[in-house]
């Protein structure tokens, strides 16, 4: 038996040429919902970068101008005052944070979303996890901004451009998305029941930006401690993201081991979210 | 005839201490919490059976708290039922609290463009129904400059404007037959009505026991959560009054 395109048996096909119109029109409303859901995601999106840069001189400027900002007063600090003896420390400390920075202001801004938004969540149906996902892309526009910074520094210790980048930056982008996106959605919806999470989470990010090599290579580390920090995910990730602007490298073994704990961290994400969710309009 | 809605012995019910307890109390009440009885809630909703065709306008009323607003809201999918089971095979409308998704740092337009999107409507049909929005919610020059500076009356009237412009299919009606001054309260019923007429299956929340009469082609009094009346919005009403006054 032959399947037509709607992947349809052709025992119905035989009934006239109805259910061939039926499968174009369900094709076509089928892809009209997933074009209605990426817009509204895209204007959430858009929405939450307008409204962090409205009623500013500057506007979206301060994205770009604000890693500057940051790695011209890195670079005095370090050059001049502190004197880290380390070569081209601004660099090493900038090619971590950047990324890290993404991944933290989504945390914390996303633990404040869904309470946030009590108004949307209560009166119109729409899914709830976009408020989540255009928080994260939101602030994403920042990491994209800082790229150039890092690319620059690149360029001047002689390791870029290279076409390494084309593959490695999306890569990691996406993976850095898909593990802050299962962190975010069971902090978000957590937090909706128990609201000292947006206290625990400060303190919890600080201490995970200490347990990541970001200020420090691990190798800084003392072996005996060593073990807690590449227990974390994010000390793979981060350091996968350094190698590529640092040495021009793809870490196969870094990127896989980000690949699946993201994966595992989104399974986990979306079970918590779901599950919790479903009382969600109780407690907020 | 094909049912809209299917609402199948649904039961909902809200913990009566709204205060959700932090981490703390949460540990130190750890056994209080585990074997929790059935006391400390509040049933909204008990056994609601009720189904809607396609193209009935259903009145509802009752008195404060009676769940009206609960049964749209389950109906809308913004709550999950208890026990029992919602089923709705329509895009739905709700018009229960209107601008819910303003935002007051945005533009008018800005927001019909989110709104209208988080109503169903794609980026580009919503672009399209601008000009008729701004035209029906008559707000003159307004329309580019932030919400926050709007009246009340402004508000409301694009709020209303941008979800009848929206396609609905199935409206949830909570108390907003009428917003705005005289004249707009009068284009906006009018509209609202000509909707219904057109077929658009409502389901409207009232006071207003003469217009559900008028508009509505039956009608359910709910009271403590239970289906107290159904039929002629004309007997069901009397009925209500009978026990309410």
């Amino acid at each position: 038996m032959t399947t037509n395109r709607c992947g349809r048996s052709e025992k119905n096909f035989f009934k006239g040429d109805q259910p061939v119109r039926n499968c174009k029109v369900k094709i076509r409303i089928r892809n009209r919902e997933f074009l209605q859901k990426k817009d509204l995601l895209w204007l959430l999106t858009k929405k939450e970068i307008t409204l962090k840069y409205k009623r500013t001189v500057l506007g979206i400027f301060w994205s770009l101008l604000n890693p500057i900002l940051l790695a011209i007063v890195l670079f005095i600090a370090f050059k001049i005052f502190l004197r880290i003896q380390m070569e081209n420390y601004t660099f090493f400390f900038l090619s971590a944070l950047f990324p890290w920075n993404w991944f933290s202001a989504s945390v914390i801004i996303s633990t404040g979303t869904l309470i946030g938004n009590v108004h949307l969540i209560k009166r119109i149906r729409f899914p709830r996890h976009f408020l989540i996902l255009a928080t994260i892309l939101g602030q994403l526009v920042n990491l994209l901004f800082s790229l150039p910074i890092l690319m620059g520094f690149s360029y001047y210790y002689g390791e870029g451009p290279s076409i390494n980048w084309a593959i490695s930056i999306p890569l990691l982008i996406i993976i850095q998305f898909i593990v802050t996106v299962g962190i975010c959605l069971t902090i978000s919806i957590v937090n909706a029941y128990f609201r000292d999470m947006e206290y625990l989470i400060g303190i919890v990010i600080t201490l995970l930006f200490w347990m990541t090599p970001i200020i420090f290579p691990l190798n800084a580390v003392p072996q005996a401690y060593r073990i807690y920090l590449t227990l974390n995910p994010l000390t793979y990730l981060i350091t996968a993201w350094r190698d590529v602007f640092m040495s021009n490298l793809i870490d196969w073994g870094n990127i896989g081991i980000s690949f699946g704990t993201s994966l595992v961290f989104l399974f986990l994400g979306v079970l918590v979210f779901q599950r919790l969710g479903k009382r969600l309009d109780e407690v907020i | 005839m094909n049912h809209v809605v299917e609402i199948d012995d649904v039961w909902k019910r809200f913990p009566i201490h709204r205060e959700r307890p932090g981490f703390k109390e949460f540990i130190i009440n750890l056994p209080k919490f585990v074997n929790k009885n059935s006391n400390s809630y509040f049933w909204a909703l008990k056994g609601i059976n009720l189904s809607v065709k396609q193209g009935e306008c259903l009145g509802i009323m009752g008195k404060n708290g009676s769940g009206k607003s609960t049964l749209l809201s389950l109906i809308l999918g913004t709550i999950y039922p208890t026990k029992g089971a919602v089923n709705v095979s329509q895009k739905i409308t709700p018009l229960l609290e209107l601008g819910a998704g303003f935002h007051p740092d945005l533009t008018g337009r800005e927001n019909i463009l989110i709104n209208g999107v988080l109503l169903g409507l794609t980026i580009d049909e919503a672009m399209e129904r601008i000009p008729t929005i701004e035209a029906f919610s008559d707000i003159g020059g307004f329309i580019d400059i932030p919400v926050r500076t709007y009246s009340t009356g402004m508000y409301l009237r694009i709020a209303f404007s941008i979800a009848i412009h929206t396609d609905p299919k199935l409206l949830l009606i909570d108390e907003v037959l009428a917003v705005g001054d005289e004249g707009f309260q009068k284009k906006s019923r009018d509209a609202l009505i000509r909707l219904i007429k057109s077929g658009v299956t409502t389901l409207l929340v009232s006071h207003n026991l003469s217009v559900l009469k008028e508009i509505c082609s039956r009608a359910i009094w709910l009271d403590e959560g239970k289906i107290k009346a159904e039929g002629e919005p004309a007997s069901v009403a009397d009925e209500y009054l009978k026990h309410s006054v």
